[in-house]
């Protein structure tokens, strides 16, 4: 068995793979077609992709297999979160200037309410293949999610073509399967330290994987500033406001890192207590959370299944 | 904007009563600040571009120029449609439709200008380096503490973009661990001249290679790190060596086109390389800032930050990272410090000069900064000049 490396951009960040295999089965070429066929699809930053399409129709229209699975696990979440997790959060990423386009001002109260009608994943139903949407101003916004999906679809590329061994890697979000070669250990992952823009120094901590995906959402990068506060990237679907809590970062364990994806930003939205508990309910999901406490201070805490990942 | 002026202007929109709104709120009811640009050069010019795109601050109410080709391509640009043209800028001074003076000459004007300006009421936006001389700096120090209602922004502008505003925070906050050593550069491949158009002298356009108008490379160039240094840092250098010559256009010119300066700072443990040639551009603009846990590499409008080993190592252990929005690492193990394009530098300190005048804040840039660099580019220039070593004053500590 050999370690193959393929390295690359897409979707705005980089994405690194490693696999274990007797030959290069898998090349760059395949890969990048295919993260460019999910851009195709699911892409803000495409002004062809469907998902643009999609937000300038009025009624919906007939989508492709990327957007269903997507948009259909989106949906799930939804209901699962109580809707702190809505893909129809599309007006509000982009009045906030988290999407392509950043408007040179923040949004007023009056201009949030009057968008807040367009966000709810109930305004989407299916007609077979056909998205429709009940007010022709929802619009979707699949970032909190679509690089997860690209994961989970390049480790799907992988184990079609027979590799059992691989970490894949895209923009931070990750997904492990099998062992290294020749040493036959687990997978290492760090956490990176969140609050300090350059300091990479400190990793939080190491996990070991065999299986399963890891994302971390945060708001310790990603943030626009008005009036020397930084405004988190997370905005809450149902206020139309960013989050404000404590919690700094959220590492999510989940079989699958279109899940993990989905849940992390809905758990930074929730708060530590509750994000704790909700973790713990959940069959398969783990997390981490890094946070704030009243006193200034950084510290940390993780869920059960987590905690068990920090064994080699 | 006078204290009178503004008083009448708020008067008429706010029937008198100005129902505790902040300075911010009140400039914004009196409308964009009125300006004139005296010296319409390449950087005038870019000076009144960048003033048309913020129009709902400026308004453009007179142009001069000693020159009259210059004033005519000014007249050009459609934001300058309704100004005045004038030859001497006493009568810029004299006119009440202007409140703001961008002064864009050539060095040895800006003092008596600026000073007019202050003494006229006038708001001031001056181009760097600040004054031709040290005791111009000094001077216009204790002149303009006579005048606190009126802004003086000195225009070192890539001071006001994000990207260097980040760096300084970066050096506070001790992500380049302790730094020792700036290498600056500002290289060019050229002789640094301006056709000069029928009818007019060698001196009128090509000022800067002219001892008498100019501080040549380190004053028009190496001024905006040297400043930088100076701000970032919070301090000042102690001794300054240089050497120089007219080493390759040996075409009449009295300024340099090939000089070198060694700062030396004292307090902080540092050495500051500060150089300039028009004889090779390969390297063009260097500004590295070296620490024991990483340098920062600055372009105008980029930078990234590159941590030392130790730093990386620890990151190299596992076979994978989360996190949000990760760090991303260039090819060659750096950091880019932007994630974001940034507008040019001159629209930041454009701005911060509306905000310094409608809300009375001392600018970031200000007249004792820009002495602090003044003092800098001429004791570099007279230790380039005369082979001395020059040394830091007590009568230099303006801040």
């Amino acid at each position: 068995m050999k370690k193959i490396q393929i390295n690359g951009s897409a979707q705005g960040t980089t994405y690194h793979i490693s696999y274990y295999a007797k030959d290069c089965v898998i090349v760059k070429s395949q890969i990048d077609s295919l993260l460019n066929a999910i851009d195709q699809s699911l892409s803000l930053y495409n002004p062809n992709s469907l998902i643009n399409q999609f937000n300038q129709s009025n009624e919906g229209l007939t989508v492709d297999n990327h957007f269903v699975a997507v948009t259909k696990a989106a949906q799930s979440i939804f209901q699962k979160t109580n809707g702190l997790f809505d893909i129809t959060i599309g007006p509000l990423t982009k009045a906030w200037g988290f999407g392509p386009v950043k408007p040179d001002s923040l949004p007023n109260e009056k201009a949030i309410q009057s968008l807040l009608p367009c966000v709810d994943s109930r305004l989407l139903y299916w007609e077979g293949k056909k998205l429709k949407k009940r007010n022709p101003c929802v619009q979707l916004d699949a970032n909190g999610i679509a690089q997860g999906y690209s994961v989970d679809q390049i480790a799907l590329l992988l184990e079609q073509n027979g590799i059992n061994d691989y970490l894949v890697e895209l923009g931070g979000e990750i997904r492990v399967k099998g062992k290294k070669w020749p040493e036959q250990t687990k997978m290492s992952v760090g956490i990176e330290t969140p609050g300090e823009d350059f300091a990479p120094t400190v990793m939080k901590k190491i996990v070991w994987l065999d299986k399963g995906a890891l994302t971390t959402s945060g708001n310790y990068r990603r943030y626009r500033e008005s009036g020397g506060k930084h405004l988190s990237h997370l905005i809450n679907p149902r206020t139309g406001y960013p989050f404000e809590n404590e919690l700094i970062s959220v590492t999510v364990y989940a079989p699958d890192a279109i899940t993990a994806d989905a849940y992390d930003n809905a758990l930074m939205g929730m708060g530590l207590r509750q994000a704790l508990g909700f973790v713990e309910k959940q069959p398969g999901l783990g997390a981490y959370f890094i946070y704030r406490q009243k006193n200034g201070n950084i510290a940390d805490s993780a869920s059960r299944i987590f905690r068990s990942l920090l064994q080699p | 904007m006078k204290r009178r002026d503004f008083i009448e202007k708020t008067g008429l929109l706010t029937g008198g009563l100005l129902l505790g709104s902040s300075w911010h709120t009140m400039a914004a009811t009196a409308g964009p600040v009125k300006m004139a640009i005296i010296g319409c050069g390449d950087r005038g010019l870019g000076i009144l571009s960048v003033l048309a795109e913020q129009k709902e601050r400026f308004t453009l109410t007179a142009i001069c120029d000693l020159l009259d080709f210059r004033l005519e391509a000014a007249r050009k640009d459609p934001f300058a449609s309704s100004a005045k043209v004038y030859k001497d800028y006493r009568q810029v001074l004299d006119d009440k439709n202007v409140q703001g003076v961008i002064i864009a000459t050539s060095l040895d004007m800006h003092f008596s200008i600026a000073a007019d300006a202050l003494k006229a009421g006038k708001h001031v936006y001056l181009e760097k380096t600040m004054t031709y001389s040290i005791p111009e700096a000094v001077e216009l120090v204790k002149l303009s503490a006579n005048y606190p209602a009126q802004t003086l922004v000195v225009g070192h502008q890539y001071r006001y973009t994000p990207l260097y505003f980040k760096v300084k925070d970066m050096i506070t906050k001790g992500y380049l661990g302790t730094v020792t050593q700036i290498d600056c550069r500002w290289d060019r491949n050229w002789n640094w001249r301006r056709p000069v158009p029928a009818g007019y002298t060698d001196e009128q356009i090509n000022w800067r290679m002219y001892k008498r108008h100019s501080g040549g490379l380190p004053a028009e160039l190496l001024s905006h790190q040297m400043d930088f240094i100076n701000w970032a840092f919070d301090t000042h250098p102690d001794e300054i060596m240089g050497s120089g010559g007219i080493d390759y256009y040996k075409d009449g010119r009295e300024t340099y086109d090939n000089v070198q300066a060694i700062l030396r700072y004292n307090a902080k443990g540092m050495i500051g390389n500060f150089g300039a040639t028009c004889g090779n551009a390969r390297e063009g603009y260097i500004f590295k800032i070296k620490g024991t846990r990483g340098m920062v590499s600055l372009l105008p409008h980029e930078g990234v930050f590159y941590p030392e080993k130790d730093a990386k190592k620890e990151l190299e252990t596992v076979d994978g990272v989360t996190g949000a929005t990760r760090i991303e690492w260039n090819k060659d193990g750096g950091i880019p410090l932007m994630t974001e394009k940034m507008k040019d530098g001159t629209w930041y300190a454009m701005q911060e000069f509306y905000n310094c005048v409608t809300q009375k804040k001392m600018p970031v840039s200000n007249v004792r900064t820009g002495a602090t660099t003044a003092v800098c580019v001429h004791l570099a220039n007279q230790a380039i000049y005369s082979h001395t070593i020059q040394t830091w004053k007590p009568e230099f500590n303006f801040i």
